[in-house]
């Protein structure tokens, strides 16, 4: 597939201005969010890791909207940021999880990498790689048993594909008919490795056969793409209780975490490349082109949004630190 | 001697290594083109290409297997864990392969490798459960392998060195909270044996026994407690496998209180060991029993105050020496 060659969204007129503009907010949140995050990391109101999602929202916001939270789950990688918002997880405790505060999503014990919300259907963030895959088979071996026909969708990156539990997972998914879709986000790096030196085939979904399980590539930049593509594959996950594969290609903007300098090993022509189909510049110039919403209305919704967002930051900074008995609750000791 | 930094007198020990052994490898993610991401490898890949310093996809088991097969037929492969937690990953590889071949072998096959990284909480804070643990009492469980740790950059210069040219498989932990502390480094070419304890500070009236990152804590709490009168000898373990217990059982001849500190959980731990020992070999010469201060047996927690709550406490180091000497 030819993603770079496509410069525009493909057309999707079936989609209400109310969604369109929900996914705009939604995209403009995750991206505002993670500038914020990574201003406070620099302010020292965070500490160890900070993966930004900036350049990838719109895979997830594809993805996620097309899932039913009240039966499906969500295994993700430690870029969680962005899903935890497309949950509906409040900023602020996203925050105070990144401020190391009791109030965040996991109480101030787990951080960047390990956001978790049992009541939003999201069972983290992972440190390690590849971490979630096996586990995101044992969920679909789990919704299988179950009535609802839930889904398990699980995040993870390009350099994932080169661990052995990638490849084991998928065959007891294929095996034992699971329905878990596995995302593999394609943003060209694993740390500062680029997947043609990281990777015998350059193509990952090729990676994916053998298995005998569905597999395909989305742009992930286009985010009509992805939820086309996702409405389809749940659809048919559900009728068929199978295991799906699917390559989103995107991009990240910043370093793989914040101590990375990504003009290290990458070079600005390829980021301008990039830049120039950003899933959000795609979106609003499609919203304009169509007189959905002017560019002043827009600009007006970002501000809002990094309005609200700045207000999260204040609640969460002020939010205060676990208790020191925390220390060992939770834990058999 | 020169100061340099715990992850530059690493970086020396390895280019001194390559450039006199062309046997020598080394294997491990982002340690080549990107140079490191704890810097311990900078320049080599620049300096050896592509065939001496090998960047591996994500796949630790099998890039420890790789570096057991390469070992087999007498390369001496330096393989990189990028954090020690990774090594969980490659668990069958170390403790089924690496450690068991010479003996399954009958001795006709030897493994003479290096897996190495840092551990525990640092250089950073908030490395969280996963990226921050001080997994050395797994290493130290299996027979096979040698288990080591510098707690100087002059010891980790040296004892990287001789772990390369040991014929043993060598797991070689390097403190994460050390990584960046300067120090002083030999600029010849010397080794430190692996089998060594040392004394790093004399005194006379309580031995601190530490290892790695720990021993640190030992120096601090030794210059603490000389405030108030009492004069605390450092034993450093530096191996962790085989133990050398004749420092630490001469010095509580001298001394007759001892106290373990280590930021490993305690159950089952290195200092669980020394303490038997210590008890087994010197019982005679206490007249208290053997304190421990350990990290606490919790996963590694990002809040901040959590955080340093989990690590061994000075307060804690210096109260148990005291309390030891009151009895
Ligand atoms: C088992 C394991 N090995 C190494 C690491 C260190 N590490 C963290 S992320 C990463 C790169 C992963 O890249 P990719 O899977 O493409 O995901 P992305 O960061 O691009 O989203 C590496 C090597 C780890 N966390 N876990
Ligand atoms: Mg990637």
């Amino acid at each position: 597939m030819s993603v770079q060659s496509q410069p525009s969204l493909s057309g999707r007129p079936s989609l209400s201005a109310k969604t369109l503009q929900k996914y705009l907010r939604q995209m403009l949140t995750i991206r505002e969010f993670e500038q914020l995050g990574e201003r406070e990391f620099r302010n020292g109101l965070i500490r160890g890791y900070y993966h930004s999602y900036a350049g990838q929202e719109a895979v997830g916001v594809g993805f996620i909207n097309a899932m039913d939270l009240k039966r499906d789950y969500i295994v993700d990688h430690y870029r969680d940021h962005g899903h935890c918002l497309l949950v509906g997880i409040d900023p602020s405790r996203i925050f105070a999880e990144l401020f190391g505060r009791a109030s965040g999503v996991s109480g101030g014990k787990g951080g960047s990498m390990h956001m978790y919300s049992a009541e939003h259907h999201f069972l983290g963030g992972d440190g390690i790689v590849g971490g979630g895959l096996s586990i995101a088979a044992g969920v679909g071996m789990a919704l299988r048993r179950q009535p609802e026909d839930g889904i398990c969708v699980c995040f993870f990156g390009d350099g994932a594909l080169d661990t052995g539990t990638f490849h084991e997972s998928m065959n007891m998914a294929s095996l034992w008919n699971v329905p878990t879709l596995f995302i593999c986000v394609n943003n060209l790096y694993s740390m500062g490795t680029r997947v043609n030196e990281h990777s015998s085939l350059s193509q990952l979904v090729d990676r994916a056969q053998g298995y005998g399980v569905k597999t395909e590539q989305v742009d992930g930049q286009d985010v009509f793409a992805v939820a086309e593509a996702a409405e389809r594959i749940f659809k048919y996950m559900r009728q068929n209780k199978r295991p799906y594969f699917v390559e989103a290609l995107t991009y990240r903007y910043q370093g793989h975490g914040i101590h990375d300098k990504a003009s290290n090993y990458r070079g600005v022509e390829e980021e301008a490349k990039w830049h120039g189909r950003d899933p959000i510049k795609l979106l609003t110039e499609y919203l304009i082109a169509e007189k959905v919403m002017s560019g002043k209305q827009i600009e007006a919704l970002r501000s809002e949004v990094l309005h609200e967002l700045e207000a999260k930051v204040a609640e969460a900074a002020a939010a205060p630190l676990p208790n020191p008995a925390d220390l060992t609750k939770d834990v058999l000791l | 001697m020169k100061k340099l930094s715990m992850h530059e007198a690493l970086n020396l020990a390895l280019r001194e290594e390559l450039k006199r052994d062309n046997k020598v490898v080394l294997l491990g993610e982002e340690i080549g083109k990107y140079n490191g991401v704890h810097y311990v490898t900078r320049g080599l890949y620049a300096e050896f290409g592509k065939d001496r310093v090998i960047d591996t996809p994500i796949s630790e088991e099998s890039f420890v297997g790789v570096g057991v097969g390469m070992a087999l037929l007498g390369f001496r492969p330096v393989v990189e864990m990028m954090r020690m937690d990774f090594s969980l990953r490659a668990m069958d590889q170390i403790y089924n392969h690496m450690a068991k071949l010479r003996y399954m072998s009958g001795g006709h096959l030897s493994v003479p490798m290096v897996l190495r990284g840092p551990e525990g909480p640092g250089p950073n804070p908030g490395l969280t459960a996963q990226h921050g643990q001080q997994l050395t009492t797994l290493f130290a469980h299996c027979p096979g392998l040698r288990v080591v740790t510098p707690s100087t950059q002059y010891d980790a210069k040296g004892m990287l060195k001789a772990a390369i040219r040991s014929d043993d498989p060598v797991v070689f932990l390097e403190p994460g909270p050390l990584n960046n502390k300067q120090g002083d480094v030999g600029e010849d070419d010397y080794v430190v044996p692996l089998d060594q304890a040392e004394v790093k500070r004399e005194g006379s009236d309580i031995t601190l026994i530490g290892y790695g990152a720990s021993v640190a804590l030992c120096l601090q709490a030794a210059r603490e407690l000389e405030h108030d009168g009492v004069s605390a000898e450092v034993v450093d373990m530096r191996s962790i496998r085989p133990l050398d217990m004749r420092p630490a059982l001469e010095s509580i001849k001298k001394t007759n209180h001892a106290l373990v500190v280590e930021y490993a959980w305690q159950s089952y731990g290195p200092g669980a060991e020394i303490v038997a020992r210590l008890m087994a070999e010197g019982f005679w010469d206490l007249e208290a029993p053997v304190e421990r201060v350990s990290g606490q047996e919790v996963p590694l927690p990002y809040a901040a105050n959590l955080e340093e709550l989990s690590k061994p406490q000075m307060d804690e180091i210096v109260g148990k020496a005291k309390q030891s000497l009151a009895q």
